[in-house]
């Protein structure tokens, strides 16, 4: 018996969020009208139900026009399309660093030939030049690498914000809209590289939430018209503002450049 | 004739970039309010829909030409609401944790009037402190029924979970709520 109860306790939640199908339905109220410990907890749960359609979320409707969700949407494509994959940057920088090697080389080659006997081994006059470098260097190389790519990305946002919160010209005389050509092309061009920015370990866990902050900003900023309503300009800046965004690019960008 | 949603997805499995604006046009509203329902916060709200159409993009190849596409909308856009909350609660564990609730966004209707905005906004936290505690699907399905209206099957059908284990979330997060709306009336 308790068993079967706790089974119409189920179908009586259900039938309260009016989610029971058809069959069940008629099975579960023909219970709750010969129960009344089910027909107390069907009415206390109606009336909850009802209090949570008053839930405004359910009920609202998108902050921006779906013109600058497709801007945003497309900014992200784009910015995926330019970021190679990882194993693709690995193999571009080690291909990079062999360049350089060559270039080394090169240099040793043009040099006048030491003594035979004191030389590393030479054959037919070409110095065949041993560049050993351990992954370990490798990879510590490639993490500082990575935070000044980041650093630079950071105070060159931080460029953009600071224009976008201080006091854009206007574009129209008769209306409040704003020039935000320059900036837009910007953010743009700055969401692409952010994709490219490849921190890892403890630096992409400090830098992280800071780097999330400033790509969601530069997407609303990359995605205003170039002549920008001004109030739009000025939400940006005041979400700047709220979360102390520029103090918190100024710090991220020396931790990272050292 | 308008394309269906099947021939928009076709377009965009071929890389038709241009196929997603009408799809953009006719899901983003329901996907923005799933989102909202499920992540209490506007800016979220919007970003998982950003992702839930790039996602689409770059995985409009691997859709199954004999599904509805609805569904598959849905079901990306609650797997993006579920990371960034997850994203955001790692981050301001620390300092602001999202289960307190950041209320200093609205989630206002224009046309409320102000007392029924004010007890909106009560219930709203409310509904969020009682889908708190809820693992992340049963507060999907909680979140599907209760702002979309959507069926037990259509509900089992966009989350790729069996038809029991909806009912039971669904049972799980109503009792949940009752316990926390308990004493508060419309």
């Amino acid at each position: 018996m308790r068993w079967l109860h706790g089974r119409w306790r189920r179908d009586v939640s259900l039938l309260a969020a009016g989610a029971l199908p058809a069959a069940e339905r008629a099975a579960a109220e023909r219970h709750a009208a010969a129960c009344a410990a089910c027909a107390a907890d069907l009415a206390a749960l109606r009336s909850t139900l009802a209090v949570a359609a008053v839930d405004e979320a359910c009920a609202a409707e998108p902050p921006i026009a779906v013109e600058w969700l497709r801007a945003r949407v497309q900014a992200r494509l784009d910015a995926a399309a330019a970021a190679p994959p990882r194993r693709a940057r690995r193999a571009a920088w080690v291909a990079g660093l062999a360049a350089a090697a060559a270039v080394v080389a090169a240099t040793i080659v043009s040099r006048p030939a030491p003594p035979p006997a004191a030389g590393p081994a030479v054959a037919d006059g070409v110095v065949e030049p041993e560049i050993a470098v351990s992954d370990e260097a490798l990879e510590r190389m490639e993490r500082t690498m990575a935070r000044e790519r980041t650093a630079r990305y950071l105070d060159e946002a931080q460029d953009v914000l600071v224009t976008v919160s201080g006091a854009p010209r206007r574009c129209d005389r008769k209306t409040q809209h704003v020039d935000m050509g320059d900036e837009t092309r910007r953010s743009r061009e700055l969401l692409a590289r952010r994709a490219r920015l490849d921190l890892d370990g403890s630096a992409a866990l400090t830098a992280g939430p800071v780097l999330d902050d400033v790509e969601k900003v530069l997407r609303e900023v990359a995605s205003l018209e170039n002549c920008a309503r001004r109030r739009d300009v000025e939400a940006i800046h005041r979400h700047v503002e709220r979360e102390r965004l520029l103090m918190k690019m100024e710090l991220m960008t020396r931790e990272l450049a050292g | 004739m308008e394309p269906s949603d099947r021939d928009l997805m076709a377009r965009l499995a071929a890389g038709d970039k241009g196929a997603l604006d009408p799809l953009m046009e006719r899901h983003h509203r329901r996907l923005y309010r799933i989102a909202l329902g499920y992540l209490r916060d506007p800016d979220l709200a919007l970003d998982a829909v950003q992702e839930t159409f790039v996602k689409a993009f770059q995985n409009a190849s691997r859709w199954d030409a004999r599904a509805e596409v609805a569904p598959w909308l849905v079901r990306i856009a609650v797997n993006q609401s579920i990371d960034q909350y997850r994203r955001v609660r790692r981050r301001r564990t620390a300092e602001e944790p999202l289960a307190e609730g950041d209320h200093s966004k609205t989630l206002a209707v224009e046309d409320a009037a102000p007392d029924r905005r004010l007890l909106g906004r009560e219930i709203g936290e409310r509904i969020q402190a009682a889908l708190l505690g809820l693992p992340d699907r049963q507060r999907a399905v909680f979140v599907l029924r209760h702002c979309e209206e959507m069926t037990l099957e259509e509900i089992a059908d966009s989350l790729q979970m069996n038809l029991g284990t909806v009912k039971s979330a669904l049972h799980r997060a109503v009792r949940r709520l009752r316990e926390t709306l308990e004493g508060v009336r419309a």
